[in-house]
């Protein structure tokens, strides 16, 4: 039982580890530009298949391949807030909503035809046996993607602290007019941010693609589970989002493995629907819900 | 015309702040503030930017519940009650920065002013039962009266956000004034006026005074203050400085101390 | 008088078009209306955003298919039930729901959605599960059988005449005047006196119970549903529908409805490309009309007439 248990906990890590990173995505970018972006499951579709295509397809080194997918998919992000977003006329958040349905939908269709309507896969980063922990497996390919996503959160910390490019992103996530009055570029920090948040999918997408098949239409759950995690860990707030991640991965193995797999899926959102209930900031979100 | 069906006996206390206190974080935003408020004056709060005015505001009118003291209006206490339904018991207010239903015409936005007085549901509306089409008919008369009394009833068919910056100050006191209040609260009416619209402004306050509806401002702009207030209270950094007639409050010298070094120039 | 030429134009169409496949079209286009049209009250003139609303259209759809196939129901028996459920539902879902805003109510609903559609999915012993619920029946009065073609036509489109007609009733009453001051500032609303959160909650599970009717007129039009017809993405479809078409505007529903129900039509020739043009169409709408077609064709038209209009001199009056 005490062995079962532990197995399901390696994988609720590993997976949480994933959700983490575009929980992290759509966070930075919500609390840059109070935005909530459908599209960041297509970023993570995108990682994937970048990743595919760069590592398996045109034999680049991994590190080479993971680094080109996820800037592609930073480029992504930028192309998508200078010609989607950044045009709107009227920025009314259920406008822009649908415009990043829009988007999401137009990347969808794109894949779907430089693709195609296969699943793809990719093999794991390294060779490395097995570990026996307490006589659960863990996979090598769990411990570098919790690795990964470990230097990730730290890379973020340490540019949101000491870098002043974060720190002015923090200002404007404080107070978008006050930060603006004081001299900081709000536009170039969106831009920013949409880059930064995309990029954050593209990993979340590189690290899943050894661990599932990927495929044109991967994206919509993976980015919804992802959002679940924001708001549970409270949206706007980064470590919010590790912890949300962590807890919607393990919480989903756990039902899965104890109680029944035709759970997994409504977990994400049984979360998501109580914690809007008992507290809707999140677990770690400030108390005011005012935002829109 | 009678804004009023019942007038209350003139000079009761319609309205006592007794020693309310709110503070957000640190920041104590009132501190032990009481006054009393006479059915059938104007009677203003003044002081400078931070000084509690709004706050003061929001627990009146029940956006906030102050941590500590009583609000009594006429006789009930109002504290955590919600802000819909004191404004059935007659409690209206404006916004400091004019708070209209942009998208709907200036007749509809005294109709939504008039929601109180009427009773219309979903199923009445789907209907149109004749009691409905009666209570309709009513509304849009009693509205067309509020848009004359104000001076907007040429308008009454324009989108209220089309409306020049001042005139969207009457609409919002007209709108208010559709609840049939006993108790009316101004945020800051003067602001962003120009001096012939503060004059009519004046002139339209001591009308509506003169329904025997009780006014409550809170007020930057000194000439019109002083002008129709007939008492005032000072706050500043969250307690009362000073209360009295216009008069006394010029002399004060607390008043006096408190203002200067920031806004001198603006105290006659 | 807009009712009575509406009525007209329904009642031609019916009776000119023969072709089966425009009439079902056009069947379809009525159902998606009456979806538009719940969702608008909500969305485009209470403006809250509801991304879950397929649920509704579900358990209409649902309730009225077990009720008929499993358990032998008349569907007129199994009608009313299907709408108390929907409305019971709804109720109990806004209660806690609508005290969130913005995104979170966005949210909530969205989370609402998800489950529902995997209740639909997964509980396979009531509603057939992935593979779908089948046999539901026809629908008939007396002998004669309303299946699709011209009857299916023109009930599906009496009950959008009856459902355009309490909507245009509810907008310009006290009530719709209520949900705009919502939507403009739901505090100058609440500072009205206006029960924001009641009226909130109220004009969900209006706009939830027109979708729980599509839901049954869907059933008994196809006679199969499965979970994928109420899936997130027709939650996604119905607000697009709302939107394209103009948000607050009751005929908005019709226009941006017809739009989504042919554009996929429409879209079939470009095969392989097929989404990826409605992905741009999307975008393209929502950037250069974010009001909508409709108003943004009311828009210029009227700021072409009101040029005339000068400001007011406040001193002079």
């Amino acid at each position: 039982m005490v062995q079962e248990i532990l197995q399901y906990l390696f994988s609720g890590v590993t997976n949480g580890a994933i959700y983490a990173v575009i929980a992290l995505g759509f966070t930075m970018l919500f609390s840059t530009t109070s935005l909530i972006n459908f599209a960041q499951g297509e970023f993570v579709m995108l990682g994937a298949m970048g990743l595919i295509t760069l590592w398996k397809g045109f034999q680049l080194p991994l590190g080479v391949a993971f680094l080109l997918s996820t800037l592609g998919v930073a480029g992504v992000g930028l192309l998508m807030e200078r010609l989607a977003i950044r045009t709107v006329r009227k920025p009314h958040p259920i406008v822009l909503v649908i415009i990043t349905i829009g988007a999401s939908i137009l990347l969808k269709g794109i894949a779907m035809i430089a693709w195609g309507k296969d699943a793809h896969s990719a093999p794991a980063f390294s060779r490395h046996p097995p570990l026996e922990v307490a006589g659960a497996t863990l996979l090598f390919q769990s411990l570098w993607i919790i690795l990964i996503v470990v230097a990730v959160v730290l890379a973020l910390q340490a540019f949101y602290r000491k870098s002043l490019t974060g720190k002015a992103m923090q200002a404007c996530a404080i107070n978008r007019k006050a930060a603006s009055l004081i001299g900081i570029p709000s536009e170039k920090m969106t831009l920013l941010a949409f880059a930064l948040s995309a990029g954050m999918g593209g990993i979340g997408g590189v690290l899943v693609a050894p661990i599932t098949m990927s495929s044109y239409d991967m994206g919509m759950l993976l980015g919804l589970k992802g959002f679940c995690a924001a708001m549970l860990g409270g949206l706007g707030n980064s470590w919010g989002a590790v912890l949300g991640g962590m807890l919607l991965g393990i919480l989903e193995a756990m039902g899965v493995g104890l109680f029944s797999s035709s759970l997994k899926d409504a977990i994400a959102f049984l979360l998501l629907l109580g914690i809007l209930y008992v507290r809707p900031s999140g677990i770690l979100g400030e108390k005011a819900i005012h935002r829109f | 015309m009678s804004v009023l069906d019942e007038k209350p006996l003139p000079l009761q206390t319609l309205l006592r702040v007794d020693s309310v206190s709110m503070s957000f974080g640190g920041i104590q935003a009132l501190n032990e503030v009481s006054f009393d408020v006479k059915a059938g004056t104007i009677h203003s709060v003044i002081g400078p930017n931070g000084a509690g005015k709004t706050t003061l505001f929001n627990v009146i009118t029940g956006a906030y519940v102050p941590d500590r003291g009583r609000i009594l209006y006429e006789e009930q206490e109002v504290q955590g009650r919600k802000v819909h339904e004191l404004v059935r018991q007659g409690i209206a207010r404006t916004f400091q920065n004019v708070e209209l239903f942009g998208s709907m015409s200036v007749l509809e936005n005294i109709l939504v002013g008039r929601h109180v007085r009427t009773r219309c549901g979903f199923l009445g509306a789907m209907g149109r039962w004749s009691w409905v089409k009666k209570e309709e008919v009513e509304a849009k008369r009693r509205a067309l009266e509020l848009l004359e009394f104000v001076g907007l009833v040429d308008f009454a068919h324009h989108r209220s956000e089309d409306l020049p910056f001042g005139w969207q100050r009457f609409l919002e006191i007209g709108r208010a004034l559709g609840a049939d209040p006993r108790l009316l609260l101004l945020d800051e009416p003067a602001s962003g006026l120009n001096a012939v619209e503060t004059q009519r402004l004046g002139d339209l306050l001591e009308r509506i005074r003169g329904q025997g509806i009780t006014l409550l401002l809170v007020e930057h702009d000194m000439s019109l203050t002083m002008g129709i207030s007939d008492l005032i209270v000072v706050l500043h950094q969250g307690r009362k400085l000073a209360e009295g007639t216009p008069k006394e409050i010029q002399s004060n010298d607390e008043v006096i101390a408190a203002y200067l070094g920031s806004d001198r120039e603006s105290f006659p | 008088m807009k009712q009575i030429l509406f009525a007209v134009a329904v009642l031609t169409m019916g009776l000119t078009i023969s072709q089966s496949y425009h009439l079902q079209l056009l069947t379809f286009i009525g159902i998606h209306t009456i979806l538009a049209l719940g969702l608008n009250m909500l969305m485009g003139y209470a403006g809250q955003i509801s991304l879950g609303h397929a649920a509704f259209y579900g358990l209409g759809a649902y309730a009225t298919g077990i009720l008929t196939a499993h358990w032998g129901w008349s569907p007129w028996a199994a009608l009313p039930v299907a709408l108390a459920g929907t409305f019971v539902v709804a109720f109990l879902v806004a209660l806690p729901m609508l005290k969130l805003s913005g995104y979170y109510l966005g949210m909530g609903t969205l989370g609402f959605g998800m489950i529902a559609f995997i209740v639909f999915r997964e509980w396979s012993s009531l509603t057939g599960g992935d593979s779908g619920l089948v046999g539901i029946p026809s629908l008939t009065v007396g002998t004669f059988s309303v299946s699709s073609g011209k009857p299916y036509f023109f009930l599906v489109w009496g009950c959008v005449l009856l459902a355009f007609i309490a909507c245009e009733r509810l907008v310009d009453s006290r009530v719709g005047r209520a949900l705009r001051a919502i939507h403009d500032s739901e505090k100058a609303a609440a500072a009205m006196g206006i029960d924001t959160s009641r009226l909130k909650i109220w004009v969900f599970v209006f706009s939830a119970v027109l979708a729980g009717l599509a839901g049954f007129l869907y059933a008994h039009l196809v006679t199969f549903i499965s979970p994928n017809s109420f899936g997130f993405l027709v939650s996604i479809r119905i607000v697009t529908m709302v939107v394209i078409g103009g948000m607050a505007s009751i005929w908005g529903s019709l226009l941006g409805a017809a739009v989504l129900t042919i554009l996929p039509d429409w879209l079939h020739v470009f095969t392989d490309y097929e989404m990826v043009v409605y992905g741009l169409i999307l975008m393209a709408i929502m950037i250069f009309v974010p009001q909508g077609l409709t108003r943004g064709i009311l828009d210029t038209y009227e700021r072409s007439r009101r040029k005339a209009f000068t400001t007011p001199d406040p001193s002079q009056s």
